[in-house]
């Protein structure tokens, strides 16, 4: 049932050497190298910041926790999900010339661009928590259960490249599609809206619970109440079950994909 | 046997859709949208352990296909597939990364084949080393030439030292000192007893290189075994001389004349009599018969032949089989005094399979000896003999025709042509006692016209002394004849005299012409067709073309 995961378990190393080629390959050619990997998304940051605070003043703070400093750590849970499951749903597509050449266990390349996104991810985390050590002068044991929302993130991550890559191998269409959900998704989930501000909707309670089904919400605000509001998430067992089942239900799924799909998509890559 | 590569009963399929839409309207209307392609049907085959064995087969036969399922890169249909120790694919893009440096790829492809870091460090040096690279190493791959690339890949393959080696047309690009190089690399590998799985389309690559063959044709196995004997088959295919069902018959349809016996007046019926059975499992007891063929021609004739009891001793033939083991055919010569003159012929057994008439040589053994039909056929000396093992006619003039072509010019639309013809001790007092016609045989069609000559009188022979030191009378031993091109078709024609005598002799032979420089040989324009003598092989042909 768990297959394909036994096998990124047992090559963790080649999934290790392998997202690093795959960093050296990004950055190829570049003088600056992995530096844009930090660049990038705080650029980002910076830009949704100027849009919400200067733009559309509503950059007050959320729940006492100052707007820049909020966004910018929801915001790094975000990219590391945005970008590991852009890159692990296409993982077959984009490395069809490895595929179509070299015999290896290909059921780890979601693994290998999640693991990527991993630690693009972790150099921005690490500057990003000192930066806001530094601003709000505080610092809590909280900040530890990031590693704990990292691990979900990855273990979701998991499941849904394992789900949508061999789809994705068969189908082209269903790849763009996913890119607009990715879309969607990122302005569905509160991350620079909070969810609070749904509390206000009498007669539209119920988009508050559909807005946490979306597992994404789960990490994202998990970030937020390690960092700010020093809330465990043993605090609220329903939803980290949901979240929880979910994943389970993801992998066993991707596992039935793959080896579904996988003599399918060998052919049509 | 020890086996490094076991494939049993081995088949691919791939779907082929006209309609983009194909894949999700068959799901839905459970229809099927598809056409199949079988890459590979029903392959069984050993790759024994410490060979190197070649697959031939030409472009798009489903060698690569089987490769990639060997790799594990593809999945087959059907069957199974089993390898015993490590294995590297190589093939002219090898994997290689384009973006990364050659440097990083040797790391990158070793991570993928499966191996540390450090141990890929500790290769380092050989691989640059046999890539030729040299400071080249450092540079994005992207701007490799197609040999640098190759090169590289070779390099890395055979240096991380698997047990078995998949090369596929990868020695193609590199330069020959650079084969030459991998081939060297690729024999010590044998020596080490690994085993290495050649793929190409060229014989020679794989005659020199491999000790095993196998050969893939639309998916099939079509030989598997010796490479010489493989190869040799590979190439009469290729070059068009032998089909397909010709060479896979010659492996199970067992032939063996064992007796030609003459009978009738004049001897000139013969009787061939042997065994004649399919030796597989699947005989599909199509119809049989004779071809004869005329060796330098190709022209054919076809004999039916009719299947009987084998009395004969052979405990090979599977009993059931024995009531149609044996064969006769009888051939009265006489009806075959057209195509019958002066060549050499050779008999197959032709053996119809699904509308293609698949072709093996009639053998004969080392104990059979020729049958001389003295007197069948008066005209000309026929024998039966054993050509090769093969059961083959030698038809011969009794007597040899002097003849030459003099001289050859254009008078309007008639080719005119005067030369020398006499046979020895053949006198010719009277312009009667001597016919002569020329033949003029399309080397396509077979289509002959004849054209008489007229004999001219002349001292000439009988006058010299060298030439006829018995002092016969050779005095109607000029001709001349007028072809007129207006009533032949195009193509190109051979031509033949046929020497008759008052005495009853006859003699076939092609036109000798060698005095070049008394030809008129070029280009001729005769009403919409043009004309060209040619003497090139010293046998006169005339070539006539469409305007």
């Amino acid at each position: 049932m768990f297959m394909i995961y036994k096998e990124m378990w047992n090559r963790r190393k080649m999934i290790h050497t392998l997202s690093l080629q795959e960093m050296k390959r990004e950055y190829a050619g570049t003088v600056l190298g992995a530096f844009w990997g930090l660049v990038n998304p705080l650029m980002r940051i910076a830009v949704f910041w100027f849009v919400f605070s200067v733009g559309a003043r509503a950059g007050g703070p959320v729940n006492g926790a100052p707007f820049i400093a909020w966004l910018s750590i929801g915001m790094v849970a975000w990219f590391l999900l945005n970008d590991g499951f852009k890159l692990s749903q296409k993982s077959f597509r984009s490395k069809r010339n490895i595929i179509k050449n070299t015999p290896f266990p290909i059921s780890i390349l979601p693994a290998v661009q999640i693991a990527f996104a991993f630690y693009t991810h972790l150099i921005l985390l690490v500057v990003m928590l000192v930066i806001t050590a530094i601003g709000l002068k505080s610092i809590s044991f909280y900040w530890l259960q990031i590693l704990y929302y990292d691990f979900a993130a990855l273990m979701l991550l998991i499941g849904l490249g394992a789900v949508t890559a061999p789809i994705v191998a068969v189908s082209k269409d269903f790849g763009r599609f996913l890119d607009t959900i990715l879309v969607f998704l990122f302005w569905m989930t509160p991350i620079f809206w909070s969810i609070e501000n749904l509390k206000g909707l009498e007669q539209l309670w119920f988009i508050e619970y559909i807005v946490k089904l979306n597992p994404f919400h789960y990490i994202v605000q998990g970030y937020r109440d390690s960092v700010f509001y020093q809330v465990g998430f043993w605090e609220q067992p329903v939803y980290t079950l949901y979240f929880w089942g979910l994943v389970f239900f993801l992998l066993i799924l991707g596992n039935y994909l793959y080896k579904r799909m996988k003599p399918i998509f060998l052919d049509l890559l | 046997m020890e086996y490094a590569v076991s494939v049993k009963s081995l088949s691919k399929k791939y779907k082929l859709y006209t309609d983009k839409w194909g894949p999700i309207k068959e799901v839905i209307s459970k229809k099927k949208l598809h056409n199949e392609f079988l890459a590979l049907n029903n392959i069984s085959l050993d790759f024994p352990k410490g060979e190197s064995i070649g697959v031939l087969g030409k472009n798009g036969s489903g060698k690569s296909t089987l490769l990639k399922i060997i790799t594990g890169i593809a999945e087959p249909s059907n069957g199974n597939v089993d390898v015993r120790g490590s294995l590297v694919f190589l093939d002219v893009s090898s994997g290689i990364d384009a973006e990364l440096s050659g440097y990083d790829n040797i790391f990158m492809k070793g991570t993928l084949l499966g191996y540390s870091r450090e141990e890929m460090q500790e290769k380092l040096d050989d691989i640059i080393d046999f890539s030729e690279l040299e400071e080249f190493i450092h540079q994005p791959v992207k701007n490799y030439s197609s040999g640098m690339r190759a090169k590289l890949g070779f390099a890395i393959s055979v240096n991380v030292n698997p047990d078995i080696l998949i090369v596929d047309e990868a020695l193609a690009v590199g330069d020959s000192i650079f084969r030459e190089k991998c081939m060297k690399k690729m024999n010590e590998f044998k020596e080490k007893g690994k085993t290495i799985i050649f793929v190409s389309h060229d014989k020679n690559a794989v005659e020199s290189f491999c000790s095993k063959a196998a050969w893939i044709h639309k998916g099939q196995l079509v030989m598997y075994g010796e490479s010489k004997e493989v190869c040799r088959d590979y190439q009469l295919f290729m070059s068009g001389k032998r089909s397909i069902e010709s060479i896979k018959a010659e492996k199970t349809l067992i032939n063996m004349v064992e007796e030609v016996k003459t009978e009738g007046q004049y001897n000139s019926k013969i009787r061939i009599s042997g065994k004649l059975y399919e030796n597989s499992t699947n005989s599909s007891e199509g119809s049989y018969r004779i071809k004869l063929i005329n060796n330098r021609t190709r022209q054919h004739v076809t004999i039916p032949i009719e299947r009987n009891r084998y009395n004969g001793e052979d405990s090979e033939i599977p009993k059931e089989r024995l009531s149609t083991a044996g064969f006769t055919a009888s051939v009265q010569l006489e009806e075959y005094s057209q195509f019958l003159l002066p060549d050499n012929y050779s008999f197959y057994i032709q053996l119809s399979q699904d509308g293609n008439w698949a072709e093996v040589p009639l053998s004969a053994g080392k104990e059979f000896s020729a049958v001389q039909l003295d007197s069948s056929l008066p005209k000309f000396r026929t024998e039966i003999i054993t050509l090769n093992d093969q059961l083959s006619i030698k038809v011969e003039n009794h007597k040899k025709l002097n003849e030459q072509v003099n001289k050859i010019w254009y008078e309007e639309n008639y080719l005119c042509l005067e030369g020398v013809a006499y046979v020895k001790e053949l006198e010719t007092t009277k312009e009667s006692d001597v016919s002569l016609n020329l033949i003029l045989k399309n080397k396509e069609t077979y289509e002959s016209k004849s054209f008489k000559a007229t004999m001219l009188y002349t001292k000439e022979i009988t006058d010299n002394s060298s030439l006829n030191p018995e002092k016969k009378n050779y005095d109607y031993s000029h001709f001349s004849c007028k072809v007129c091109l207006d009533d032949l078709g195009e193509g190109e024609l051979e031509a033949y005299f046929h020497f008759e005598h008052l005495s009853g002799a006859e003699i076939y032979a092609s036109a000798w012409a060698s005095l070049f420089q008394n030809y008129d040989t070029a280009l001729r324009e005769i009403g919409h067709k043009t004309a060209e003598v040619k003497t090139v092989s010293k046998y006169l042909t005339i070539e006539l073309k469409k305007k």
